[in-house]
């Protein structure tokens, strides 16, 4: 029996659930109950199609189409949403240990991980369309829950824009039913190869990309992304970064299954590349003018978010492998980093210029930091390193050696920043009442350990990166672009 | 004028409308309501699409013949995507609204330029 569904039922109805008892003495311990079981949900399902209603595979003539909606699950997604449950479920355990936690917040956080699972799995693109809608109003929700002023015109933006961008997104999704007659990706992407292109599937075309540069952060909505990070309560900026940058990654899949293997492929490859790049080099450069490191974070992630979307764009196995391998490890150490600014602002405050001498008071907090910030730069033996090795490689061999040289550039702008936040806020001497200040906050030993668990996982997977590496690549095999492939062998 | 050219055009001016309400307008409540004009403007670029000159409405009619029902009568998946998108602006509207109150509340205005002016 295939319990796939149950990937996004369970944390769907347990939303529902949350959200009546959201005042219950029992909120906590039901928030801890379901963090453990997220875990479980990805083991669930068993590999290929799962059917919702329709009939399944039907005949017309001798071509077959699909009838109904329908999730499928492979190696590829179903380590893309264990990753996903497990931030959630971290996330979730944490928000047992602040005082205001409600069920309002669980029931959130729940629902965008059952709506960014569902865009994940689905084949059917208005289904991906309605939970990509429901993962934007949860990430503007869960903002609103951090209670500042910032927070609500942060949310208030991001809903005003998001509004707009789903509009569009859907105006794409209806021109492109209306050229192929289907919902269905595999399908729609068949029907694109064999019949000519029209005007109705570029500006279908154009709008999934809208869709897409809204949905993942990349430019021109980065900024309101960045902002949205920036003012979210610093370890709910860990989940808000883990659904922009899979949502990021199954949209640009979809892109990648219906345009792929279509001569417009040219161009929209240039795009994706020139926005990403953007993505990566202002992410840095703003980076690099923070001096609070929660926005510092944010502007890190933009980037970082470019990093992914270059490997997804330039459309080789090797380069979708690395950008899809490169966003799970961002989403690993990056949750670790906004973990530790939690605790920064627990102890005092994420403003870089109002903490300092950390170092004294919690030297193993510096210590993973320090090693998540090693994670982020890129070096080793972390999965950052392997997986920007990878992206590197994937770029050489699509003969885009600048592309190359500019990630080396804005790798050396990272470890600038990045150092430059770890000596201010650990290593830069200050006076003995904030030292005695600082110690007398109480760390919860939760954070600490969570911190630890992402960071031997950031470990692990930089040491036996094949471990993902292979599960992955028989699958990014098939989605890789082919004319891509024949260019860069004939040149 | 054929009914479905109309449409789309119809729904080409309200997302006309609704773009320059959105952009132009200094008001948190207007911009909420261009924005719902162009959703109303994309539903109904959807619905045109499926339209059928003369067809069945997509509900079988058991006196009609199956296979002359299936041929005349309107596409009815954009139909189905409409309705879902109308209860997914429902919620987006009642968040924004939410939030415009409490901005109210707050600065006793309803002026865009002054709700989300950067400190």
């Amino acid at each position: 029996m295939n319990l796939l569904p149950l990937i996004v039922v369970v944390p769907l109805i347990t939303a529902v659930v949350f959200s009546y008892i959201y005042r219950s003495k029992y909120v906590k311990p039901l928030t801890l109950f379901i963090g453990f079981i997220l875990l479980v949900l990805p083991l669930l399902g068993t590999y290929g199609p799962y059917f919702f209603g329709g009939h399944g595979i039907v005949y017309i003539g001798t071509i077959p189409l699909v009838s109904g909606i329908v999730y499928t699950l492979n190696p590829l997604k179903e380590t893309m949403i264990f990753t996903l449950m497990l931030i959630g479920s971290i996330v979730l355990v944490l928000s047992t240990r602040e005082r205001e936690l409600s069920g309002v917040f669980t029931s959130l956080v729940l629902m965008g991980l059952a709506s960014v699972s569902a865009v994940i799995l689905t084949e059917d693109l208005f289904n991906l369309y309605v939970f990509y809608e429901i993962a934007a109003i949860t990430q503007a929700g869960l903002v609103i829950l951090s209670g500042t002023e910032e927070a609500y015109r942060s949310a208030f933006r991001y809903l005003l824009v998001g509004t707009m961008a789903g509009s569009i997104l859907l105006l794409g999704v209806g021109l492109l039913l209306s050229a192929t007659g289907s919902l269905n990706i595999g399908d729609m992407g068949r029907c694109l190869t064999v019949n000519p292109l029209t005007p109705t599937v570029y500006g279908g075309l154009l709008m999934l990309i809208v869709g897409l540069a809204y949905g993942g952060g990349l430019p021109p909505f980065h900024t309101l992304k960045a902002d949205l990070y920036a003012r979210a309560k610093p370890f709910v900026a860990a989940i808000l970064q883990a659904y922009s940058k899979f949502i990021l990654i199954a949209l640009m899949l979809v892109v990648l299954k219906l345009f792929g293997n279509l001569p417009i492929f040219h161009t929209t490859r240039g795009v994706l590349i020139a926005l990403s790049v953007f993505a990566m080099v202002f992410g840095t450069v703003m980076a690099l003018l923070q001096e609070d490191y929660r926005k510092l974070l944010a502007y890190h992630t933009v980037s970082q978010g470019g990093y992914v979307a270059l490997g997804l764009a330039l459309g080789t196995p090797l380069a979708i492998l690395a950008g899809i391998f490169h966003g799970i490890n961002h989403t690993l150490y990056k949750s670790a980093l906004f973990i530790g600014a939690h605790i920064l602002d627990k102890i005092k405050s994420t403003d870089m210029r109002k903490v300092g001498g950390l170092l004294l008071v919690t030297p193993t907090l510096a210590f993973l930091i320090l090693c998540a910030k090693l994670a982020s730069i890129g070096i080793p033996p972390f999965n950052g390193f392997q997986s920007k090795l990878l992206l590197a490689e994937a770029v050489m061999n699509a003969n885009m050696p600048e592309l190359a040289v500019l990630m080396l550039i804005l790798s050396i702008g990272t470890f600038l920043y990045m150092m430059k936040a770890f000596y201010l806020i650990f290593l830069r001497p200050c006076s003995e009442e904030q030292l005695r200040e600082f110690k007398d906050v109480k760390i919860s030993k939760y954070y600490i350990l969570s911190l630890g668990l992402l960071l031997v996982l950031c470990l692990f997977l930089g040491i036996y990166p094949d471990i993902v590496i292979d599960r992955l690549y028989p699958v990014v095999e098939d989605i890789g672009v082919k004319w891509v492939l024949e260019s860069i062998k004939n040149s | 004028m054929d009914l479905q050219l109309a449409s789309f055009i119809t729904a080409g001016a309200l997302v006309v409308l609704g773009l320059y309400g959105f952009f132009f307008v200094d008001n948190v409540i207007k911009k909420i309501i261009a924005l719902s004009i162009i959703g109303n403007g994309v539903n109904l670029t959807l619905v045109a699409m499926g339209y059928k000159e003369g067809g069945y409405a997509p509900i079988y009619i058991p006196s009609v013949e199956f296979q002359v029902f299936a041929r005349e009568m309107a596409y009815p998946l954009p139909q189905a995507l409409v309705l879902t998108n109308i209860v997914i602006g429902a919620s987006m509207l009642a968040v924004m609204l939410a939030l415009s109150i409490v901005f109210y509340r707050k600065y006793k205005t309803l002026k865009t330029s002054v709700i989300l002016k950067e400190d």
